[in-house]
């Protein structure tokens, strides 16, 4: 482990190398390959899958399963992540197919495509906070009550949350995001069309409750937890500004992992499962930096 | 393509409260075991219900 020298003499070490070791600390959790993500990703989704035919031949009550269902959702987004930030491998490497499978199967039950998340994640990344450049800026709000509003304002149907991603994809205006543009609007059409088909058929109340409702939870916790909580306020700018750790109420798993995402946005090749290690090893960085990390 | 796809989205609330709500409602009613007056049939009240709704949401651009 690379050694961090105290505070003091953090604080007076030029910004060149203090930037050297900031990086040498990060590197030491990267690579590998992050097995416990590739598991998650895919052992939900066969979850989520198995619901379908467990409830509609009565073996599993729908009461039961509908829990199920929004901790699948609330968990689909993000073995995706991963994916988007290449963490399981990069292009031109030997597992890079094992990256887009993760990528593009995880977020099915949340109707995201892949190359959406990816591409407006990016747009996140490089505008972080901006209100009209960052996709996700809509999410701002004062407090966690007012978060949870606006995340359902966010998606009613005249809402300009609802336009946020397709408006960021018709900006980067790439032959890569009008395609992403299509697998939106198929994958809207494919989700309402099982929908239908699903209550024309005599199963309505197992469409709202495996697929409808936890759809709108999981959309809901997502927003809060990896949207709202680590960028709140939304004013910063900057690498040191834009994203903050915080206690969560619900513990590290219970906001699955996202109070340590300050180190995400430093390091966005850091695996999830380690950045709570990365973050304790770089906290006397980021305190000398100036860095808001709250009471973690 | 484009101009179709656009007006399809823009009823799409009504077109959800048609092809999604009315039914779900309709399957509810039935589940709860309500007996309707007149013997109006479930899915009548709920494609009333999933159609004002929807339209509603089309009109306002607001589901609540």
């Amino acid at each position: 482990m690379v050694a961090v020298p105290d505070s003091i003499t953090l604080h007076q070490m030029d910004a060149r190398a203090l930037n050297r070791l900031e990086k040498e600390v990060a590197d030491q959790f990267m690579g590998g390959l992050p097995w416990g993500s590739i598991a998650w990703g895919l052992g939900n989704l066969a979850v989520w899958l198995s619901l379908w035919p467990l409830t509609l031949t009565g073996v599993l009550p729908l009461w039961a399963a509908f829990p199920i269902a929004t901790l699948n959702v609330m968990l689909s987004y993000l073995p995706s992540h991963e994916a988007q930030h290449r963490i399981i491998a990069r292009e031109g490497e030997p597992l890079f197919w094992l990256n887009e499978l993760v990528g593009y199967l995880s977020t099915i039950p949340l109707v995201l495509p892949y190359q959406v998340a990816r591409l407006t994640h990016y747009e996140h990344h490089t505008h972080c906070n901006d209100p009209v450049l960052d996709p996700d800026a809509g999410t701002k709000a004062a407090g966690p009550w007012q978060s949870i509003a606006n995340s359902i304002a966010y998606r009613q149907p005249g809402a300009k949350g609802q336009a946020a991603y397709g408006d960021c994809l018709s900006r980067l205006g790439t032959p890569e995001a009008q395609v992403a543009g299509l697998q939106a609007l198929a994958a809207q059409l494919a989700y309402l069309a099982i929908l239908f088909a699903m209550a024309w058929t005599g199963h309505a109340l197992e469409a709202a409750l495996l697929w409808w409702l936890p759809r709108h939870i999981g959309v809901t916790y997502i927003q809060f937890f990896l949207s709202w909580a680590p960028h709140h306020p939304g004013t910063g700018s900057g690498r040191y500004r834009d994203t903050r750790a915080f206690r969560s109420a619900v513990g590290n798993i219970g906001s699955m992992g996202m109070q340590f995402h300050i180190v995400h946005h430093l390091y966005p090749r850091i695996p999830l499962m380690r950045t709570p290690a990365a973050y304790w090893a770089l906290r006397p960085i980021l305190e000398a930096r100036g860095c808001d990390l709250e009471k973690l | 393509m484009k101009r179709y796809l656009g007006g399809l989205f823009k009823i799409m609330p009504l077109l959800f409260g048609l092809g999604f709500l009315g039914p779900l409602i309709a399957q509810v009613l039935t589940l709860a075991g309500w007996a309707l007056p007149w013997g109006i049939a479930p899915l009548a009240v709920g494609m009333v219900i999933g159609g004002i709704w929807g339209g509603v949401a089309t009109l306002t651009g607001r589901w609540l």
